[in-house]
């Protein structure tokens, strides 16, 4: 099953390879990427479509371990078709 | 020089003293020195000159190693038992990637650290420059953060940043790159350092710990399982209260050896592949696990899914994203361990018969020292030195068998007492972390056991111990073998034994001696207690080279995939 992750965090040198490197290391395989246009001055945003390697891993624990990340404000996640998950209703 | 011919110096005025804006090398210097570093391990290079030209006249004591593995390995011993971050320092290139194994192993055994690479001038960076790599783009998974400075401007924040992520928290590495040109550049104006809030762990609340402690007041048969945590957070003295007041059956981790007084009432020992009987038994039997900075690893659960199978979990760590990672808590308290410990206090059930039955399996299964033969038996060795060192002692270890006699072998009465690569598996740390130990406690009695592959990894460093005096004693325990491989080849590879043969090793006490390193070699069992005696009183760097049988293996061991309860034994 897919899913979406939105992530909110500082936009620093290294960010997005930080943010996607774990995800993709803790056994989810990206499907799809949004990220709008970055300024330091404000927090970036990124939505990835993700999908699990194998059924051991859980959205739950690749959240916490995002929001752990130095720079990170905020995770959410849910099913990829989650119209509440988008970054434009939230925005 | 030409002189103005009406030129007076008596009526000339007072010489303005000329104010230099610092170079960035000279803030990298000033920030560590706020940042109250003392030691730095490093090895200077190209890009990294500038650093290296401003140390002289500082605070800051610099170790030289011979090989910038070493720099990372001692800084995270000294950071293991100091309690600070450990500082290591190398240029860009083959000196940044000699640093990567120091910093995975930080890393993986969340250890504080600030490493410092040089980097190539900006200007060169992505032209594949003479020494240029991508060090920050390399660490990036190793790492706890990192910052690539870009401005001479940025470097006390960066620098004051860099200390708080590293020993905040969860602990780990921080890598800082310093292109050559930020710290040669000079910094025209005054900058001021921004005040860092403090880390600080939020309380569970009040339900999840009513939650755990009826938990604990429902339980037949709990077992405290306790791991590195204990040591990051300085929790020690709240976990031997608990376990005082509640008197529940514990096993540690390899990291979590320590935690508790090995010689405690009620200590199992270690749990795992290795681990005691008794410790894996009582696991398999208990009803509640309370783990306590633990993270239900590999090489201490066995199979996952057959470890502690009719346990309910209460799980205390200091990072919300290892609770529940690999092992679904029924009550999950994320915080300050202490405070977590001294909180949950529960009115403790009736257990005694569960001790009596811990107690009679840690009887009935205790490590035997009574082997056969006339050769050094390298457990009743490891125990009698740590015996002897008493509360003093530091053990460092590399990696295989000899690690494992260590943590099964020794006594430890502190968790700074003993450094293991725990998560990494790092043959050669021992002796770096030699090194590192007893630059952070120079009283310490600091012995570093090795084997005779793992000691071939960093061997040059016995020239850092011989430059600084250092009083590092090492045990080599030399089987000519690559030895836990080999265990492992005659056990479950059907005594295919491949590329495991050191038969041609080099005569270590020659080598040692080469280095300057006093040496002898033990090898009957009747000579132990004088080696050990000559080991404790020499006050400068030895080396005991210690012949043992290559047959031996470390029991009891858990098969890979199996159950922790289908321990085999020799």
């Amino acid at each position: 099953m897919d899913h979406r992750i939105e992530i909110d965090f500082h936009a620093s040198e290294g960010a997005i390879l930080r943010l996607v490197g774990l995800v993709e290391r803790r056994g989810f395989e990206v499907l799809g990427m949004t990220l709008p246009h970055m300024d330091a001055t404000q927090p970036a945003h990124m939505g990835l479509t993700v999908r699990p390697r194998d059924d051991s891993r859980r959205l739950a624990v690749l959240e916490a371990q995002l929001r752990r990340i130095h720079g990170v404000s905020d995770v959410r996640h849910g099913a990829a078709n989650d119209p509440d998950l988008r970054y434009e209703a939230a925005s | 020089m030409t002189v103005e011919p009406d030129f007076n110096p008596a009526i000339a005025p007072p010489a303005v003293p000329s104010v230099t804006p610092p170079t960035g090398a000279r803030m990298v210097v000033e920030a560590l020195e706020r940042a109250g570093v003392e030691v730095v391990f490093g090895y200077p290079g190209g890009a990294i000159m500038p650093v290296y030209d401003a140390l002289p006249g500082s605070s800051l004591k610099h170790v030289l190693v011979r090989h910038e593995q070493a720099a990372a390995l001692a800084a995270d011993a000294y950071a293991r038992v100091s309690g600070r971050a450990g500082v290591c320092l190398a240029t860009s290139g083959p000196g940044a990637t000699n640093l990567v194994t120091g910093i995975a192993n930080a890393f993986m055994d969340c250890v504080p650290m600030v490493a410092i690479t040089g980097q190539v001038a900006t200007p060169l960076m992505g032209t594949d420059a003479f020494q240029e790599i991508d060090t920050f783009g390399i660490t990036l998974p190793i790492v706890k953060h990192s910052f690539l400075i870009r401005r001479v401007e940025d470097i006390p924040s960066v620098f004051a940043e860099a200390f708080a992520l590293a020993e905040g928290g969860r602990p780990g590495p921080v890598l800082i790159d310093l292109p050559k040109d930020v710290t040669q550049a000079s910094c025209a104006f005054p900058i001021d350092e921004p005040a860092l809030a403090n880390h600080h762990y939020p309380m569970p609340a009040a339900q999840d710990l009513d939650a755990a402690r009826a938990l604990v007041e429902q339980a037949e048969r709990p077992v405290l399982y306790f791991g590195g945590g204990i040591a990051i957070a300085k929790a020690e003295t709240a976990l031997r209260a608990f376990h005082e007041r509640t008197r529940i059956p514990a096993v540690a981790t390899l990291k979590g050896l320590g935690g508790l007084p090995t010689d405690s009432e009620h200590f199992l020992g270690m749990l795992g592949m290795h681990g005691t009987r008794a410790a894996n038994i009582a696991i398999d039997e208990s009803d509640l696990l309370i783990c306590v900075g633990a993270r239900f690893d590999d090489r201490a659960t066995g199979k996952l899914d057959t470890f502690a199978p009719g346990a309910k979990v209460i799980h205390i760590d200091g990072d919300p994203a290892e609770i529940s990672k690999l092992r679904r808590a029924d009550a999950a308290l994320a915080g300050d361990l202490s405070a977590i410990l001294n909180a949950l206090q529960p009115a403790m059930p009736d257990i005694g018969a569960w001790r009596e039955r811990c107690a009679g399996y840690a009887k009935q299964w205790a490590m035997r020292y009574d082997a056969p033969g006339s050769g050094v038996f390298a457990p009743a060795l490891l125990k009698a030195i740590s015996e002897a060192a008493g509360d003093n002692f530091i053990a460092t270890c590399d990696v295989g068998q000899h690690q494992m006699w260590v943590a099964q072998h020794c006594r430890f009465s502190r968790p700074q007492a003993h450094l293991t690569s725990a998560g990494l598996g790092t043959m050669g740390y021992g002796v770096p972390a030699g090194v590192g130990a007893l630059f952070a406690e120079p009283d310490a009695t600091v012995v570093t056991v090795s084997g005779d592959g793992s000691i071939m990894m960093n061997i040059h460093e016995l020239a850092t111990l011989r430059r600084y005096r250092l009083p590092l004693k090492i045990v080599l325990l030399d089987n000519s073998q690559l030895g836990m491989v080999r265990q492992w080849q005659e056990l479950f590879y059907e005594e295919n034994f491949s590329e495991v043969d050191l038969y041609d090793n080099p005569d270590f006490a020659d080598v040692a001696r080469a280095f300057g390193v006093e040496a002898f070699t033990l090898d009957r069992r009747e000579d132990v207690p004088a080696a050990v005696e000559r080991l404790l009183a020499t006050t400068g760097p030895i080396l005991c080279h210690v012949r043992i049988d290559p047959r031996e293996n470390v029991w009891p061991l858990v098969p890979p995939g199996k159950s922790n309860a289908d321990m085999i034994e020799a």
